[in-house]
């Protein structure tokens, strides 16, 4: 224990001298693992606070840290799309128009800037982190982003008709445990939600499979496998992977959108940048 | 020491590789209306610091040229979660407050920009979030 405290301190003022050089901004700290190990019902412990590898919490994280990388790879404006299949028609032509205006630098009109829930998946993202809340028959995801929260039923009930659903920004979510996996399968989301920043549509035919899972490998790292099946919307389903870290030092802080949103015109809902 | 700094740089490998692999993050809207090939630094005087969601903003008043008429300019920062995990403060900033800051120009050349860093009047600098 005394050696742990040791590195500990170690790591912190390491982690002040990093955090003094803006070119390096800061490391996170060494990453630990959610305690205990496994609930009484035998499953991995989920529950805590986690924030996406790689994004916003790590890349300038700590007093004085500046981001190390622009915005986006090419060090332009745009967001890359999420890594899909190609979209059919007539989806295509108007996710084409939405990418050229975004390439002209026109600001078109997403959900998420007029303060709406970002939705199922765009809110697993996660910019700012999740706070997952594992309890019997119930997992509870909340993402800090616009406060966004999802409940995932793993008490056994089916996945409920399509037909009988209401849809919702979250969708309905199901999940069972494989071994050490919880598997998540999400129907009834509203078509006027997007999966990313990019525009990518959502259809009435969309269902999400998601495998969520600890990594053997790295201590503290929580693994999700985002798979899109929208036949109406894409050729194939596609899959993406996120990777969060447990951050144990963190918690979801209060977010609401309306408190002061410059940025969409409260009469149009257009996209505004408010100079007052 | 050996094995913290190797642990640390292996964590900053295991950094930069996660930027290639995950999508930059996502915001509250799209950037596209700053000109991020472009950095502009303003000194200027705080009018109003509001420390708020979805995006924090500075109101500064500029003099473009001596002996003229100060200007405001509005300089959009990320939210209070993102920021006071980067060492910010509810009063970081006040009124009256002389500070510089460095931002990406609105593209429409109005007035205004995302900060990228502020410098405050004791030279301590802080990151906008962007």
């Amino acid at each position: 224990m005394k050696g742990a405290r040791v590195l500990t301190a170690a790591l912190l003022s390491l982690s002040a001298l990093v955090a003094g050089s803006p070119a390096l901004a800061a490391a996170p700290q060494e990453s630990v693992s959610p305690q205990p190990a496994r609930l009484p019902d035998g499953k991995p412990n989920l529950t805590g606070f986690w924030t996406p590898i790689g994004g916003l919490m790590d890349r300038n994280f700590g007093p004085g840290a500046v981001a190390r990388a622009p915005r986006s790879a090419a060090g332009g404006t745009q967001v890359p799309p999420a890594p899909h299949s190609p979209l059919k028609s007539p989806y295509k032509e108007k996710y084409e128009d939405e990418r050229a205006a975004a390439a002209r630098g026109e600001v078109r009109f997403d959900p998420t800037a007029a303060c709406l829930p970002p939705g199922m998946p765009r809110m697993m993202s996660a910019i700012y982190g999740i706070e997952i809340l594992q309890t019997a028959g119930q997992v509870t995801i909340t993402a800090e982003w616009q406060n966004a929260q999802r409940r995932i039923w793993t008490d056994g009930r089916k996945q409920a008709d399509p037909e009988e659903l209401l849809p919702t920004y979250a969708g309905h979510s199901v999940g069972h445990w494989e071994g050490d996996t919880l598997v998540v399968d999400t129907l009834g989301v509203r078509e006027d939600a997007l999966i990313d920043q990019s525009g990518l549509p959502i259809s009435e035919a969309l269902r999400i499979t998601e495998r969520m899972y600890l990594s053997k490998d790295e201590p503290g790292v929580l693994i999700n496998e985002i798979t899109v099946n929208d036949p109406l919307v894409f050729t194939t389903p596609w899959s993406r992977t996120y990777r969060y870290r447990y951050r144990p030092e963190l918690n979801l802080q209060e977010y609401v959108c309306l408190e002061n949103n410059r940025n969409v015109d409260p009469v149009t809902g257009a996209p505004t940048f408010d100079h007052d | 020491m050996t094995r913290i700094f190797r642990k640390s740089w292996a964590m900053l490998a295991l950094l930069a590789l996660g930027q290639m692999v995950v999508v930059p993050s996502q915001a509250h809207h799209s950037f596209a209306m700053f000109d991020q090939s472009q950095q502009v630094k303003l000194e200027g005087v705080v009018k109003e610091f509001q420390f708020t969601n979805p995006h924090s903003w500075i109101q500064l008043m500029v003099v473009p040229s001596e002996g003229a008429e100060a200007e405001q300019w509005s300089i959009e920062a990320l939210s209070p979660n993102v920021l006071m995990r980067n060492g910010w403060k509810r009063n970081t900033l006040k009124p009256g407050d002389k500070i510089s800051v460095l931002i990406n120009p609105l593209r429409d050349g109005k007035k205004g920009g995302n900060l990228i860093l502020v410098t405050l009047g004791d030279g301590t600098t802080l990151g906008g979030g962007a």
